[in-house]
């Protein structure tokens, strides 16, 4: 029996149909759950109807019977909600090999603790007293997994990888594809400056202070490109040795969940615009989870801290163009060119890459098709409304709706990140990846800073009016 | 001059695929990202190099599975 649980995986992964990618990746699951309830909403807007019964959110209180009513008066949209969120990211859970029974006791509780920061962060003077969700869910989670710890049941039920790719489907819904158009390509040119800044500095460094070109690839790709998931596909990609790309995935990690306090509050210090600002935490996080808590948290700055201009979702919306399109969409490119040049000029492990270009689209980040396809039926459905229309009906019966979901699916991972963080199991990294590694940082958050507040300055300001 | 190799990682016992396995060797991996993520591919552990390797790569200590192993596996699924 253990010799058969020994070689399952691999063969069974030998096996695998294209198809069956359909079932086990969260990717996938990202699309088939997002696009199903965009597609749902839009089902019932164009009868007449809206999902907004169910895709409930608190609203503005000042003092704490306010919320007391406000859950008494919806609790039965509450329930409703937590069904559907249950019944159908359990079911993707289920379909990845995480038992129903042991996720849907872990997600009772996520939505319940998620649930209560959702309303803290509607609290009239929650900004006042730093209370944005996404920092204080990320600050119970780590204040709990590094102190009594997280209980183990509570496991299946944190996939923040699988809730943050859902949230930016839904994401979609309120881009309109022509603002995609319009900013994509300059997202495009500004991620890859730094990309490219970025990646050189690590690589270069860490050769220069001895560590392996592999390690070197592993932490450049992990800085430059997509946080942890870059660091697993390079690390895959040139054959990394295992220790490697723990070193790397550590190192991401620290600096990112380091990243989500400092860019904000380094934003909010220069009264930098939304739009302004979700352009820099895209170009210099690491990771999108991490990201979207950094500009979450900025928009929510919007309206209740004197200086900051714009719209509060620009932040959101800049940051997703820069992370996503910009820097997320190219990590097959760099899985394909990295392997090539392992297995051509690098020194031999004793295993051997086949470098495929078949890897750019393996490798390539599904989840973003998923939040282009929502976009564009958003901007089909918008079409035929003027402007004072949209904001009348579209706005509230559809978008709005749309928006409160990706806001509980963000909420849910931005929980799931602080639960999952345990420093203790992290890593030894070492001083000199750390050094090579800090160095892309600071080359990463100035490069990104001098980007999004001079050079591009108006255009992301622009986008967020 | 390598000889020929043949069979690759996918097919081999040594070699580990499977998700939960690979967040298990890697702390903090489900903190940013996942196993289940497509950017990984097919990608897994190498318990004879100590290495995360492709699916596709291949090696000199190659060993193919049984094909009794692939048919017990097949009924053989490990849940979290």
């Amino acid at each position: 029996m253990a010799e058969i649980a020994e070689q399952s995986p691999s063969r069974l992964a030998a096996h695998r149909s294209p198809l069956s990618e359909l079932l086990r990746k969260d990717d996938w699951w990202a699309i088939w759950i997002g696009l199903g309830l965009v597609v749902a909403a839009i089902a019932l807007f164009a009868n007449g109807g809206s999902i907004k019964w169910i895709a409930v959110a608190p609203q503005k209180w000042t003092h704490w019977t306010d919320a007391a009513a406000q859950l008494q008066t919806h609790g039965a949209q509450y329930s409703a909600l937590f069904v559907l969120w249950a019944g159908s990211l359990g079911l993707g859970a289920a379909a990845l090999g995480i038992k129903l029974s042991r996720f849907l006791p872990a997600f009772l509780t996520l939505y319940v603790v998620a649930g209560a920061l959702y309303f803290l962060g509607q609290w009239d003077q929650a900004a006042h007293y730093n209370l944005e969700p996404p920092l204080v869910a990320l600050g119970l989670g780590l204040l709990v997994s590094n102190t009594v710890g997280a209980p183990r049941w509570l496991e299946p039920g944190l996939r923040v990888e699988f809730y943050i790719k859902t949230g930016i489907v839904l994401l979609g819904a309120g881009l309109p594809l022509t603002l995609i158009a319009w900013a994509g390509p300059v997202a495009v040119v500004q991620a890859a400056i730094v990309s490219l800044a970025t990646f050189g500095v690590i690589y270069f460094t860490a050769v220069r202070l001895g560590l392996d070109r592999r390690l070197a690839a592993t932490l450049g790709t992990g800085g430059a490109v997509c946080g942890v998931s870059g660091a697993i596909a390079i690390g895959g990609a040139v054959g990394a040795k295992k220790d490697q790309v723990s070193v790397a995935i550590s190192l991401v990690v620290v600096w990112a969940i380091v990243m989500i306090f400092a860019l904000p509050l380094a934003a909010r210090s220069l009264h930098l615009s939304t739009g302004v600002a979700g352009a820099w935490i895209g170009t210099s996080e690491f990771a999108d989870a991490a990201g979207l808590a950094a500009a979450q948290t900025y928009g929510g700055y919007a309206g209740s801290v004197p200086g900051i201009e714009g719209h509060a979702d620009a932040a959101v919306s800049a940051f997703t163009l820069m992370k996503v399109i910009g820097r997320d969409v190219w990590i097959g490119v760099w899985a394909f060119v990295l392997s090539l040049i392992a297995t051509t000029r690098w020194e031999r492990t004793g295993v051997q890459s086949r470098p495929d270009a078949g890897e750019i689209w393996r490798r390539f980040p599904k989840f973003v098709l998923g939040f282009l396809v929502a976009s564009a039926l958003i901007t089909l459905v918008s079409k035929g409304y003027d402007y004072a229309a949209y904001k009348k009906d579209v706005l509230p019966g559809l978008v709005a709706p749309l928006q409160a979901l990706r806001t509980w699916a963000f909420t849910f991972a931005f929980l799931s990140i602080g639960l999952t963080t345990k420093v203790r199991e992290f890593a030894a990294v070492g001083a000199r990846p750390f050094y090579a590694f800090t160095a892309g940082v600071a080359v990463n958050v100035a490069l990104g800073f001098v980007l999004s507040t001079q050079v591009f300055n108006e255009f992301w300001t622009r986008l967020g009016q | 001059m390598m000889p020929p190799l043949s069979g690759s990682c996918a097919d081999c016992r040594h070699f580990n695929s499977r998700p939960l396995d690979i967040e298990a060797a890697l702390p903090g991996l489900s903190t940013l990202s996942s196993a289940y993520a497509a950017v990984r591919s097919n990608d897994g552990l190498c318990a004879v190099h100590d290495r995360y390797v492709a699916a596709s790569s291949v090696c000199a200590q190659h060993r193919t599975l049984s094909p009794s192993a692939v048919q017990s596996a097949s009924t053989c699924t490990r849940q979290s």
